[in-house]
């Protein structure tokens, strides 16, 4: 009897996962996601990063 | 009171026989209005769609489910989630980009059922795997990522080349080294993917004085070297001039910036003459000397033989695909799906993703001709696309199909490759090889000389194909230079030819919804036809992925 209970638990904890993902994929909320909030987020970290400066590297051809 | 009995009213007219129906097998072609699934200007769903509940747990389990599980299990497989991480934070074309994949899936999936749905993902599948395979092994091999800067033994064993260089170059030490090309996942995948990244790299290049008109991919390129957003995974480049001879300046860029070994192996813009033959088959050879010299590992016949047979397998499944879509209408990969999985899988070379995939593809189309399953039901037209394709818009096809019936079967990049690669002996193989470098992407087709170019005719009748969805880049010398030719022929052959202007991986140039406008204009004016779903005829998709 306690086995069922935990089964059932297991069961139910389950199928709300499944449930839950459902609605995340059926009502776009991944894409909403990583358009709204995370999107934004990487585009001011990458604006804000220091870049090498490529024209400070001499340009040497080493032709033989 | 009045709205009680409205909704009353409402509810009392409701179909539920229909309803109910709709609700089981998804709604008809013509009734689906797909474009009011759309929010305004994000191309975001407001919900995705629902396609009968067969289908849409299908896609719900073996497509969203099962990509973002598999993505997981690959990041660990290729690699580790700490280099990950890393390459994530580092580089933009990485953190801007390759999360949303999932989206790029739907884009290119829309409407489809059936077979045809199945099938076309798993060549998603394959492409998502083996771009994770490829960044993970740059993320691994980087000295940017790493705190001391070190160079590590994969850095020692990773060969870093230009992507129009074929994988099928580096077969003869497949087993020892591994070989992942410079651009495709920075610039070529993230395009498809999500095209906001790469604006960043062109505006890069052209805010150090480059003017504006040379090919956007160049520009791109070039421009992620501005950004120093390339990682340093290999000792050495083996470079080429891509497609056209304008980008040997992005070589010379790559170089500055690499500073490191470059072996060039330009592609000859005509390569009939046998002497050039001649030539590119020493140029091969010249490669694996660099790479012997410098890499330290003897060049393998075997490994040769070994690959080599092993992308022969796939060329010759290619050819049966073609057969089924060329002579049936049993086809189940829709147009992007064909284009894409075949421009990236004979252009990376042999990998076991891709021979799970065709495996897989190949018992679905086995069941369509068995059962003679039409996968595209509502075709009116077979279209053939031919020359390069706009990079941000590759999932034209899916809405031309759900709005009009013209269903793209082939196109042109997919037919370039069709080589089997002898391995009876090395000058054989050296042959062949050679041959297939010289048909690059964008290459034999494309700027090859009008009597390539002008297979077109050839291969619309090998694959009945009643219209031409003709790509004009407008930024490519090349093939502006024959455009008039193209004008004349259509005209002579009586043959339905629509323009569509672009500039490869730039939005800005020609948005999406002005191709869309092109196509509306032709199928209404010209055609004099009906859409199938009036909804996707005018919508606003301009800040989209």
């Amino acid at each position: 009897m306690k086995v069922l209970k935990v089964i059932g638990k297991i069961a139910a904890i389950l199928s709300a996962v499944y449930a839950v993902l459902f609605a995340v994929f059926y009502f776009d909320l991944d894409g909403k996601f990583f358009y709204y909030v995370f999107e934004p987020m990487m585009v001011k970290h990458f604006d804000q990063m220091k870049h090498r400066d490529i024209m400070d590297t001499p340009y040497a051809q080493d032709v033989k | 009171m009045s709205r009680l009995t409205d909704t009353l009213k409402k509810l009392r007219s409701i179909d539920y026989k229909k309803a109910a129906k709709d609700f089981w097998n998804g709604k008809p072609h013509g009734e689906r209005q797909l474009g009011k699934l759309y929010e305004d200007k994000t191309g975001l769903y407001k919900h995705r769609e629902w396609r009968g509940v067969q289908d849409t747990f299908y896609y719900f389990n073996r497509i969203w489910l099962y990509n973002y599980a598999h993505m997981v299990m690959d990041i660990m497989r290729f690699g580790d989630p700490i280099s990950f991480a890393k390459g994530l934070v580092r580089y933009r074309w990485m953190g801007q980009t390759y999360l949303t994949v999932m989206h790029w899936f739907d884009r290119g999936l829309e409407g489809l059922r059936g077979p045809a749905l199945r099938a076309s993902a798993w060549h998603y599948r394959a492409m998502t795997c083996e771009t994770i395979r490829q960044f993970q092994r740059m993320f691994a091999a980087d000295t940017k990522t790493k705190k001391d800067g070190r160079q590590n033994r994969l850095w020692h064993t990773t060969i870093a080349h230009d992507e129009t260089v074929s994988g099928s170059i580096f077969y003869p030490w497949r087993d020892v080294l591994d070989d992942v090309p410079l651009q495709m996942i920075p610039y070529f995948v993230t395009c498809h993917v999500n095209n906001h990244t790469v604006l960043n790299y062109i505006d890069a290049i052209q805010s150090i004085g480059l003017p504006s008109d040379p090919c956007p991919m160049c520009q791109a390129e070039a421009g992620l070297c501005v950004m120093d957003d390339y990682p340093d995974y290999s000792p050495i480049i083996i470079t080429s001039n891509e497609a056209c001879d304008g980008s040997v300046a992005t070589s010379i860029i790559q170089d500055w910036y690499l500073n490191r070994p470059l072996f060039a192996m330009p592609q000859p813009m005509r390569f009939d003459d046998p002497l050039v033959q001649k030539h590119c088959q020493e140029e091969i050879k010249q490669a694996w000397h660099f790479i012997e010299e410098h890499m330290g590992i003897p060049f393998s016949w075997e490994q040769y033989v070994k690959y080599a047979e092993r992308q022969n397998e796939l060329t010759r499944f290619e050819r049966e695909k073609w057969d089924v879509a060329a002579n049936t209408p049993y086809y189940p990969i829709n147009g992007v799906a064909q284009a894409l999985y075949r421009i990236y899988y004979s252009q990376d070379g042999d990998r076991e993703i891709w021979h799970e995939t065709d495996r897989k593809v190949r018992a679905i189309m086995e069941r369509c001709v068995r059962d003679k399953i039409e996968t595209f039901p509502n075709t009116r037209h077979r279209a053939i696309a031919w020359s390069c394709a706009p990079l941000y818009y590759s999932n034209w096809c899916t809405w031309a199909y759900n709005c009009w019936g013209i269903n793209c079967v082939i196109n042109m990049d997919s037919l370039m490759f069709d080589k089997i690669l002898r391995t009876d002996t090395y000058e054989h193989a050296v042959e062949d090889l050679a041959t297939y470098n010289e048909w690059a992407p964008m290459r034999a087709m494309a700027v090859g000389g009008y009597e390539h170019i002008f297979r077109l005719w050839e291969f619309m009748e090998k694959f009945h194909c009643d219209m031409v969805i003709m790509y004009d880049q407008l930024q490519c010398k090349g093939m502006q230079g024959i455009h008039g030719m193209f004008e004349d022929e259509f005209r002579a052959r009586n043959i339905h030819a629509i323009w569509i202007p672009h500039a490869l991986p730039d939005k800005r140039t020609v948005s999406r919804a002005e191709i869309r406008t092109i196509i509306n204009d032709y199928m209404t004016t010209v055609m004099h036809e009906e859409p199938l779903d009036a909804s996707l005829l005018e919508f606003d998709d301009s800040m989209s992925w």
